[in-house]
């Protein structure tokens, strides 16, 4: 049994989803203990009640100590099942976090599976839909795996009822090298908002203006249905041959349009001036199938204390260990070694 | 984990809004619930009249949106009056009778956020009777930003928090029930009957009260309480005098008690009024009146009986209208019996009579009397002192052992916690503590018994010692009887005056005499002392 010590390192929500992940393809039962041991409010809220109930339910696992503020369980994972599933979480929780539990061990399920995510879509402190569709997941097609995700309908916080699709067809992970990104094809900027003034989305798009060298036809205003709202985010996003990075500003009471979208223009000013591969959620998410691959590598920015965090944990299932280098431009190269 | 039920009324007001996404930047108590990222409501009943149909169609569906975990069981009830008590208590107990609740199943809380205020003393009440097993639910609007969200706290009126409410109410009841009970501290059923027989007497009567019963027992404390008793009643206006008597001695006794006259005597530069004249319209205690000398309870006794009396050095009479407490840890009966109390006196003192248990006889009143010491040392010193667990049950077993003997009675309590609150590493009182307090304590009693008999100042440490309690006190009474007496003979015909009456004849003196060499005694020892 494998016992992870939750307030470790970044010691969040994401220690249990990836151990979750883990568990669920090496079939090794795990206890965490302290579980969110740093946070103000620790141990687990209904965001990661909702993550387990998940993995419980494809991986016919068994879960002991699951409630609200538990600060410890125990997970004994069994058959990973392929089909079909629809799973909903509440308020503060996205739709992408149950996805980033759930999806590694239904690609090395053997079979294809369909799954039906309910909640938010573009929440803060959670990869959006527009980040999983075009950055996270052409990557992991390029390693074997066939993943499709529909956005059907926005979900922004608090109000939620968004709704995704994923059609995941499971293939072998194969390494691949991930250090280029390949000549720049388009770049983005899309305000979207919903329920809200037209004037806070005009803001953000002005300031990204002035911020981004970026062509006129680039920027674009997007007003989705009123009833979806209130909801705004601020998507930047520049394709290159070979990646896709997006960088997300979201809108809420107390943050001006202008701070906002200055905030997110910097961050992709940042990671334009760099040669790295990935921007930092990019790398955070590709360290779990870059282990399971059992080798390759690929170049980011600067390895956050969140990746830290879950290579650790990595390495306590596979027994694989990341080899964080950094390189002359000032990039690092991560490796599994 | 149990599933979670809330039950609560939709709130036409609270829960109520504009019909668009502007409803999310208000707070909505009954939605706010199901947006909490650390309660997970699995079943919400909601309470709503016909008129709020739509509205709750509408805040059902938000709590649906946000809340996948939420089954929401929407229920209509109808008050013709949302104000009248005794409606919406009625309906609301059909509700919760009707209601199949399991608490070994599902959790409950109850909402009390919204409904009409009458609603919500119902729900109180309902929850407080165990209609509605579950407990408290809260919410309340997040402070300083718009949220949709807010806060919740829950109130589990089984528990400590509430039953420390609970405990001041009872306080207080009792406070104005006997009011002289309050502030002293007692388990003791007797000692309980004779507080209340001493408030009765002192709501109704102007005479004199004598407290008999060991140093340290409470006469001081009760006497001043028995004062702040007639003075909320209005009953006395002046001040509440307390004299020790023993501390009276000699001329300057009657001056300090009736006052003097400028010049009555060498060192009476002005005139003094004396404790009687101060104590007018109010009380005076006289603790220790059997240390009083003879012609000072002469005055006492007349000042009580005219409310006149005579300052030293004056031609006329003062006058002062007092209320008497005496106390005395003698028998007065046997003091007046060897000729050194004043039998008038203690005639008009033994209406109201009564015999104060030491604390060795209400053991069951130390562990309350611990806590009242450390409160009184935490108001004195402005510093709180608590024990551990350990330590407070290894001081308790000790304090109600026949070992300890509370000589000083509550003297020796108050003392003994004023040792340990002083001497505790910060502010704990620990078991090493007590360890030392309970040596220190046996000590001071070995010691207060060599006083109490006299012997030791006839018998050196190690004689002391070497006696058997059982004829210490044999030689303690001996030792008492020999000074009470003129002569060797005397004495031995005092000491055997049974066998005397039995048989005619027999040297009672140089039987005394013997005993008394036994313990290295002799007559002239015993008698100089």
């Amino acid at each position: 049994m494998i016992i992870i010590d939750g307030a470790e390192g970044e010691g969040g929500g994401q220690v249990v989803r990836n151990a979750l992940a883990l568990s669920l393809v090496t079939g090794e039962p795990f206890r965490i203990t302290n579980i969110r041991g740093k946070r103000a409010k620790p141990g687990l809220m209904r965001q990661h009640m909702t993550a387990i109930e998940a993995a419980c339910s494809i991986g016919n696992a068994e879960c002991s100590g699951l409630a609200v503020g538990s600060l410890e369980i125990e997970f004994r994972p069994g058959r990973v099942e392929p089909g079909d599933y629809h799973f909903s979480v509440g308020t503060a929780g996205s739709t992408g976090l149950v996805l980033q539990t759930i999806l590694m061990p239904l690609i090395a399920a053997g079979k294809p599976s369909r799954i039906f995510l309910e909640g938010g879509t573009h929440n803060m402190m959670a990869p959006p839909f527009d980040f999983i569709e075009r950055s996270f997941l052409p990557i992991i097609g390029r390693m074997g795996p066939r993943v499709e995700a529909r956005l059907i309908r926005h979900g922004f916080y608090p109000r939620g009822g968004g709704k995704i699709e994923v059609v995941i067809s499971p293939s072998r992970l194969a390494p691949i090298e991930c250090t280029d990104r390949g000549q720049a094809i388009s770049c983005s900027a899309t305000a979207l908002f919903a329920g809200l003034p037209f004037g806070i989305a005009d803001r953000e798009i002005s300031t990204a203006r002035k911020l981004l060298d970026w062509p006129d036809n680039a920027f674009a205003v997007r007003q989705l249905p009123e009833d979806l709202g209130p909801g705004n985010v601020l998507l930047l996003e520049s394709a290159f041959e070979h990646v896709t990075e997006i960088v997300t500003g979201f809108g809420k009471l107390g943050v001006s349009a202008e701070s906002l979208a200055k905030t997110a223009s910097q961050r992709m000013s940042g990671y334009l001036g760099s040669t790295a591969f990935a921007g930092p959620y990019l790398a955070d998410q590709l360290l779990l199938p870059f282990a399971l691959a059992g080798g390759g590598s690929f170049t980011t920015v600067k390895p956050s204390q969140h990746a830290r965090t879950a290579a650790d944990v990595i390495a306590m299932f596979t027994g694989k260990r990341f080899e964080f280098e950094q390189l002359a431009d000032g990039s690092h190269l991560v490796a599994p070694v | 984990m149990k599933p979670l039920v809330v039950i609560g009324f939709l709130g036409s007001t609270l829960d109520g809004s504009k019909f668009g996404p502007s409803r999310w930047n208000k707070w909505r108590p009954s939605v706010g619930i199901t947006m909490q990222e650390d309660l997970r409501v699995d079943r919400f009943v909601l309470l709503h009249g016909t008129p709020h149909g739509r509205l709750a169609e509408y805040v059902a569906e938000d709590i649906a949106s946000v809340s996948p975990e939420t089954t929401i069981d929407l229920r209509r009830m109808d008050f013709k009056n949302p104000w009248d008590f005794e409606e919406v208590y009625g309906k609301l107990l059909d509700f919760a009778r009707a209601e199949p609740f399991d608490p070994e199943v599902e959790d409950y809380l109850i909402h009390i956020t919204t409904g009409t205020h009458v609603a919500q003393i119902c729900l109180f009440l309902l929850t407080e009777a165990h209609y509605l097993p579950g407990r408290l639910l809260q919410t309340q609007p997040s402070r300083g930003t718009v949220s949709p969200v807010g806060e919740w706290n829950t109130i589990d009126l089984d528990l400590s928090r509430y039953d420390s409410i609970a405990t001041r109410f009872a306080v207080a009841s009792a406070e104005s029930q006997s009011f002289l009970k309050s502030g002293i501290e007692t388990r003791n059923a007797g000692f309980n009957g004779i507080i209340d027989e001493i408030e009765h007497v002192a709501l109704r009567s102007k005479a004199p009260v004598l407290l008999m019963g060991p140093t340290g027992a409470g006469k001081s404390q009760l006497a001043r309480r028995i004062y702040e008793l007639k003075r909320l009643k209005h009953q006395v206006g002046g001040a509440f005098v307390e004299v020790n008597c023993a501390t009276l001695r000699g001329d300057s006794a009657m001056s300090a008690l009736f006052g003097h006259r400028k010049g009555a005597f060498t060192g009476a530069a002005a005139d003094r009024p004396g404790l009687l004249r101060s104590a007018d319209k109010g009380m005076l205690f006289l603790d220790e009146i059997g240390e009083l000398g003879l012609d000072e309870q002469a005055m006492i006794l007349r000042a009580i009986e005219d409310k006149r009396f005579l300052p030293v050095g004056a031609d006329k009479e003062s006058a002062a209208d007092f209320q008497l407490i005496a106390g005395t840890n003698r028998d007065l009966g046997e003091a007046v019996a060897s000729g050194i109390f004043r039998e008038d006196l203690y005639a008009r003192l033994n209406l109201w009579t009564f015999t104060l248990p030491g604390l060795a006889e209400r053991r069951e009143d130390i562990e309350p009397n611990l806590d009242y010491e450390l409160d009184r040392f935490a108001e004195r010193e402005g510093q709180r002192v608590s024990f551990n667990k350990e330590a407070r049950q290894r001081y308790l077993a000790f304090a109600i052992s026949s070992d300890a003997r509370w000589t000083g009675n509550f003297r020796d309590l108050a003392a003994s916690v004023t040792r340990m609150a002083t001497l505790s590493p910060r502010g704990r009182i620990d078991v090493d503590c007590v360890d030392s307090e309970v040596a220190r304590l046996r000590k001071l009693w070995l010691h207060a018994n060599a006083v109490d008999d006299g012997l030791a100042s006839l018998l050196s440490d190690e004689a002391l010692a070497a006696l058997d309690p059982f004829d210490r006190v044999q030689l303690a009474e001996t030792v008492r009887i020999c000074r009470a007496s003129r002569s060797l003979s005397e004495a031995g015909r005092s000491l055997f005056a049974a066998s005397r009456a039995r048989r005619t004849s027999a040297n009672d003196a140089d039987r005394l005499r013997k005993y008394l060499t036994r313990f290295g005694l002799d007559w002239s020892a015993v008698a100089k002392n």
